[in-house]
């Protein structure tokens, strides 16, 4: 099932590469577009392109790319990392399918993130060669988020379907982050701050992959009759791809940052259970308190 | 024209259009066919805010800049005019003094146009009475008004009385002879003047002189060879005065009946050979014909900068020769433009990689021929020269031998100085100053003598004949049916010796109408008449007079030797109103029309055509193309403007044959032909016409022929001839095709797996 | 607008007819791929009549232009006299400048990483680019520099009825001013895309 799903994504990714989209955007259509520029009724995206893109998308940025490391440093000082025995019995979390998946994730998130960041400012890094590079480097690591994307929808999706009880009450205490007690935080196998930031990465990064397409095809034949549909110009398409994609990537930037903030630093050695797939026994007990009792009643503990 | 008032030729000039007052463009497209000349098209509606009115069947990019457009029936421009003319009588609108000075027989034209009412024109045309009394009025009282022609007039079976009413139309209205008016016929491709100022006619030699033994002699002598011999050269001595095929009927010669093809009268014999300078033969009408025609040859030489199509097109593979030939570029000489003026050209490069400049080939034929000395004697005589000097003897040549046209003045040293000094004449009078004053740019023709200004604007009495003024030419006798064709008393050109009409010049009456006595030597040398008055004494004298050499006659209305002494309307060929062909049924069938048998009545009754074929056709150019398109396609540039060959039809039209934009169609003619073109929606024709340009070829009925090319010479777009769908049908007079009012039928063609 | 004039492109839309000598002018002066169309002549409402207009369109070279207000690795420039170029050697191909141009002038060739947009190119007003002026350099990067000769760029020099104009703005301003009133009608406004691109700046 696993060769047979991976086969597929390889041919679909192959797919993408190789549909050649017409030049019709700079052909023959290009100034015809001129018909839905700015003029009364029209979405008038060329003008909110101009003025987010100029005026908000790097401040804003800027300021994700300060605060935010800012912020774990207060935490870090003030409250400090949790630590957990890492004697004692260990639970298996993530099989290797999972791992692989999580992994292959990872990887094009380092890529992806990162030249995301160096193309947004450009400018500081003087243009040119490197830039491309990055930017080139952008689309090849994009079709491996996406063959990572999809198995961690299906196999996480269970899991990460919102508790209520357990959620509400795990965002009041704010996971317990916020005081150096141990005292169990009310979630299941993924707490709200997991399935938050899953959401966001899955559903968030399938929006960046499909804004991802209309830029990196600039006139996707297949989406003009959804845009004929809609009456929406192939440039107002690629204006709100080009927003979407760079809004919802400032999100998934902080958000990644809360990621690694939290397996690396906020809790010790957090990370290692996405190496090995094990939790020790008292982390789970604590932080996933919910999986625990489950587990218990299952009798598997 | 030239059965009006004398010559066939525009009357004005484009820059000259920047002084109407209000202008008609009646089946031409400037925008697209003389983009740069259309500035003074628009330059009149700025500066004058004179209306352009544009009539013509399909909304061309001319029209797009029009006051008003006029969306008139392919072939009803006669109704059109009467229609007009009747408004006009109606209202007293008509120059009531210039017709009585000036104009033969109008009354015949004011009793036809009395039948022509707003309501029977409206029917016929398909134009709305409101619209056609609005554009009258508006053209009628605007205080001078030029009309433009092309080949929307002429392309169609009585092309040749629209070209006749349109001129009668400004007579009536008083518009001739002056600026800003007259009758501006806009010649479709770079030389096109000069080329029938040189003869490259089947009915005239050069000059316009006839094909009668008189015209022959004087040309013998001109060019220093024996008439005898001259005479030798044909078959027999009467097949020297007789008409030859034309471009548009050729490959009737060659196909010399067979088949069910039209006879033919060729002394017996079939069309063999066929050799052809420049591109015509892939952009005229019936090409399934022209391709049997070319497939029937023994031999077929094409010279051509680029591949002619023609050596795509046919099926025959022996004896095909393709020349190279050498553009503009690459050679000098003399060119003249629309309005008559001549320019001299440089060459800029020697001739690239094999190709020969079309006179060497002509040349080296004539030596292989065997008649290279007679051939090339003339070029010498002037100067009693051992050796030729190309071009410029060619042009003194020119200079001294035709004198209808008055191409005196036209020495290679006058005109080369005008083209090096065009910055001294005015862009609007053509004017010079400074050094060039007195004379006109480009010596728009007649320039009669080496000194003469050139003639600006014909048959203008307010300036005298040193300056380029005259009369109508007196070409047509003294009188017709008891009626003076001299023109009346007081409308001479200005400073003349002779107040009112007079005769055309020869050695008989010279005397006598300039009121002069010649020597006895002055007597021994002069010519006959002033056409072949070699001395050019008579010209010279009149000059002196201020009398125009061609005489001071009335323009004429009614041209007696033609089918239809005064233009009729008659429907086209293949009309769309059964019931108006049936009122206004064609001519009847001619024989040996240039040597063919043309069929006229029994093609229009030979069935119901529009029963079948429902859909005007109309054809034209692009503005990035020209002619059949070979040289342009070629261009990586100008093919990328309209890679394909397509078709603009009416959304409406199209949903009701299922043909979606861009898709594929068929459109058949009632000759069973067919192309495959591809769809473009386009609101600028109605839903009972569609338009097709006729630039692309390499296609033929749907078979890819391109594989054809020698290596190397495919041009950047290929795609199927509009010609090879346009209808039968040709002029009565000139057999012009009748590509402008044909028929079709058109069906969505199915997707290819 | 400071002390310089600032260089402007107009397309008299009552003059122009859709001949195409501009683009095709333009393409053939620079060498263009056939891909590429600095320049484009488009046709409103066409075939309808007293509606149907056309008009050449290329980079405006916008006071505020969009493009550079955009661009992530800043390659914009504006001269002195108004002409808005770019830097290739700085360029990404992010079509960002496409999103942001109000007259789609931004071209994007099909030779870059996979096939899809590389170095953007766009009218220069035949002014080059940041390399040495007419070196080999500049010429095949972004074509002739016409204006370092004191020539009018090919487009307008070609136009067939002189609708297409290039100079500064009140030259241009007082051709058209001509224009429309030997015609007996007023002058409306100033023509469109030389102040802002968008909305009503104050």
């Amino acid at each position: 099932m696993k060769t047979r799903y991976l086969s597929l994504m390889l041919l679909l990714s192959t797919f993408l590469f190789g549909a050649k989209a017409d030049s019709s955007i700079w052909g023959t259509n290009l100034l015809t577009h001129i018909l839905e520029y700015d003029k009364e009724g029209s979405l008038h995206m060329g003008h909110w392109f101009t003025v987010i893109q100029s005026t908000y998308v790097k401040p804003v940025l800027l300021f994700v790319l300060t605060v935010i490391p800012l912020a774990f440093i207060v935490h870090y000082a003030l409250v400090g990392p949790k630590r957990f025995s890492h004697k004692g019995k260990s639970i298996m979390m993530f099989p290797l399918f999972k791992r692989i998946n999580h992994g292959v994730a990872a990887i094009s998130f380092m890529i992806i993130i990162p030249t995301g960041i160096i193309m947004i400012f450009g400018s500081t890094f003087g243009g040119g060669t490197f830039v491309r590079l990055c930017k080139d480097a952008h689309a090849i690591a994009a079709p491996l988020f996406f063959l990572s994307v999809i198995p961690m929808l299906i196999t996480w999706f269970s899991r990460m379907l919102f508790n209520l009880k357990d959620d509400i009450r795990w965002l009041k205490i704010a996971g317990g982050y916020l005081s150096k007690e141990k005292k169990p935080v009310p979630a299941g196998m993924f707490n709200m701050g997991q399935k938050i930031y899953f959401w966001i990465v899955t559903l968030g990064g399938l929006v960046m992959i499909a804004t991802s397409v209309v830029l990196y095809f600039v006139d996707l034949e297949i989406i003009a009759p959804v845009l004929e549909y809609y009456s929406i110009s192939q440039i107002d398409m690629l204006r709100i791809s080009a927003l979407t994609h760079n809004i919802i990537g400032i999100v998934i930037i902080s958000m990644f940052m809360v990621h690694i903030y939290m397996s690396v630093f906020a809790i010790e050695g957090a990370y290692k259970s996405m190496i090995n797939g094990k939790m020790h026994e008292e982390e789970v007990k604590i932080l996933h308190s919910s999986y625990y009792k489950e587990l218990q009643e299952k009798g598997e503990i | 024209m030239a059965n009006t008032w004398g010559y066939g030729a525009m009357t004005n000039s484009l820059g000259d259009i920047q002084n109407a007052k209000a202008i008609i463009i009646f089946g031409a497209n400037p925008a697209v066919n003389h983009p740069v000349g259309f500035q003074h098209f628009l330059k009149a509606k700025e500066r004058n805010n004179a209306p352009i009115i544009v009539i013509d069947p399909v909304f061309t990019k001319t029209a797009a800049k029009a006051d008003h457009y006029v969306r008139i029936r392919p072939g009803t421009d006669i109704a059109f005019m009467y229609g007009m003319l009747h408004i006009i009588f109606k209202n007293g609108w008509e120059d009531k003094e210039f017709i009585k000075n000036r104009v033969y027989a109008m009354d015949d034209i004011k009793a036809e146009a009395e039948k022509w009412t707003p309501e029977k024109t409206a029917d016929v045309t398909g134009v709305p009475v409101a619209k056609i009394i609005q554009v009258t009025k508006l053209y009628a009282n605007a205080s001078v008004g030029t009309l433009i022609w092309a080949m929307g007039l002429t392309q169609h079976s009585i092309g040749t009385s629209n070209t006749r009413l349109a001129p009668i139309l400004q007579l009536a209205l008083g518009n001739m002879g002056k600026e800003g008016g007259g009758t501006n016929i806009l010649r479709g491709h770079d030389n096109v003047q000069g080329a029938t100022d040189m003869g490259c006619l089947s009915d005239t030699l050069p000059g316009y002189y006839g094909l009668s033994e008189g015209s022959w002699k004087y040309f013998a002598s001109s060019w220093g060879v024996d008439f005898d011999w001259l005479q030798g050269r044909f078959k027999s001595a009467e097949w020297m005065g007789k008409k030859g095929f034309t471009l548009a009927r050729w490959w009737a010669g060659a196909l010399n009946g067979k088949d069910g093809n039209d006879k033919i009268h060729n002394a017996g014999t079939a069309l063999k050979n066929l050799f052809v300078m420049g591109n015509g033969i892939t952009s005229i009408a019936q090409q399934a014909k022209v391709k049997e025609g070319l497939d029937n040859l023994d031999m077929l030489v094409l010279c051509d900068p680029f591949v002619n199509e023609a050596a795509i097109l046919t099926d025959k593979q022996d004896d095909v020769f393709i020349l190279p030939t050498a553009t503009q570029f690459e050679t000098s000489g003399t060119v003249v433009a629309t309005n008559r003026s001549v320019q001299w050209r440089n060459q800029v490069v020697e001739p690239l990689y094999e190709s020969k400049p079309d006179h060497w080939i002509m040349f080296e034929l004539a030596k292989r021929l065997g008649f290279y000395d007679q051939y090339t004697q003339g070029l010498k005589i002037k100067e009693n020269k051992k050796e030729y000097k190309w071009p410029e003897d060619a042009t003194d040549e020119i200079a001294r031998i035709i004198k209808t046209i008055g191409l005196t003045g036209w020495t290679a040293k006058r005109v080369k100085r005008h083209s090096e000094n065009w910055h001294m004449f005015d862009q609007v009078t053509g004017r010079g100053y400074g050094k060039m004053k007195g004379e006109y740019y480009g010596l728009p023709w007649p320039c009669w003598t080496e000194t003469h200004s050139g003639s600006p604007v014909l048959y203008n009495t307010s300036r005298s004949v040193a300056e380029g003024g005259m009369g109508f030419r007196n070409r047509f006798g003294l009188e017709h049916d008891g009626i003076d064709l001299l023109a009346a008393e007081g409308s001479a050109p200005k400073n003349s010796s002779v107040e009112g009409g007079y005769p055309e010049i020869n050695k008989d009456n010279i005397e006598k109408v300039l009121g002069i006595t010649l020597t006895a030597d002055e007597k021994a040398k002069i010519g006959k008449n002033w056409k072949v008055d070699k001395s050019n004494i008579i010209v010279e004298k009149c000059m002196e007079k201020g009398i125009a050499p061609y005489g001071n006659a009335k323009a004429r209305a009614k041209v007696w030797t033609f089918p239809d002494q005064i233009p009729m309307h008659r429907e086209p060929l293949h009309s769309q109103r059964a019931d108006l062909a049936k009122e206004f049924p064609t001519f009847e069938d001619k024989e040996n029309h240039f040597r063919v048998d043309t069929k006229y009545i029994s093609k229009q009754t030979e069935q119901e055509w529009v029963k079948d074929f429902p859909i005007n056709l109309v054809t034209g150019r692009l503005v990035n193309m020209n002619g059949a398109g070979m040289e342009n396609r070629a261009s990586k540039y100008l093919a990328a403007l309209t890679p394909e060959m397509f078709c603009d039809i009416n959304p409406d039209l199209a949903g009701r044959h299922g043909i979606r934009d861009g898709a594929m169609m068929w459109i058949h003619s009632p000759e069973g032909t067919k192309i495959k073109v591809k769809a473009k929606y386009s609101h600028s024709v109605s839903d009972d016409r569609i338009f097709i340009p006729f630039h692309f070829a390499g296609y033929f009925q749907g078979e890819d022929r391109t594989g054809n090319f020698p290596a190397g010479t495919k041009p950047y777009a290929s795609g199927e001839s509009a010609n090879t769908v346009t209808n039968y049908g040709y002029d009565i007079i000139t057999q012009i095709p009748e590509t402008k009012g044909g028929l079709c039928r058109i069906e969505h063609a199915e997707e290819e797996a | 607008m400071g002390e310089y004039a600032r260089m402007n492109f107009f397309c008299d839309e009552r003059r122009c007819i859709k001949c195409d000598g501009c683009s095709v002018a333009c393409a053939e002066a620079h060498e263009l791929p056939d891909y590429i169309s600095r320049r484009k002549v488009i046709t409103m409402h066409e075939g309808i009549e007293n509606m149907e207009y056309s008009l050449s369109i290329a980079c405006m070279h916008c006071t505020d232009a969009p493009c550079q207000q955009v661009c992530p690795v800043d390659c914009f420039y504006i001269r002195e006299d108004g002409i808005v170029l770019h830097d290739k050697d700085k360029c990404i191909g992010c079509a960002y400048c496409l999103y942001a141009c109000p007259f789609g002038a931004p071209q994007f060739p099909l030779d870059g990483a996979f096939g899809t947009k590389g170095v953007m190119d766009k009218c220069t007003m035949c002014a080059g680019g940041p390399e040495e002026t007419n070196s080999h350099a500049e010429r095949e990067l972004y074509g002739q520099n016409r204006i370092s000769e004191g020539k009018v760029p090919v487009c307008a020099a070609m136009c067939s009825t002189k609708a297409l104009l290039v100079g500064d703005s009140a030259s241009i301003s007082d051709i058209y001013r001509e224009r429309v009133l030997s015609a007996g009608h007023g002058v409306t406004k100033q023509p469109y895309g030389w102040d802002v691109a968008y909305g009503n700046k104050k």
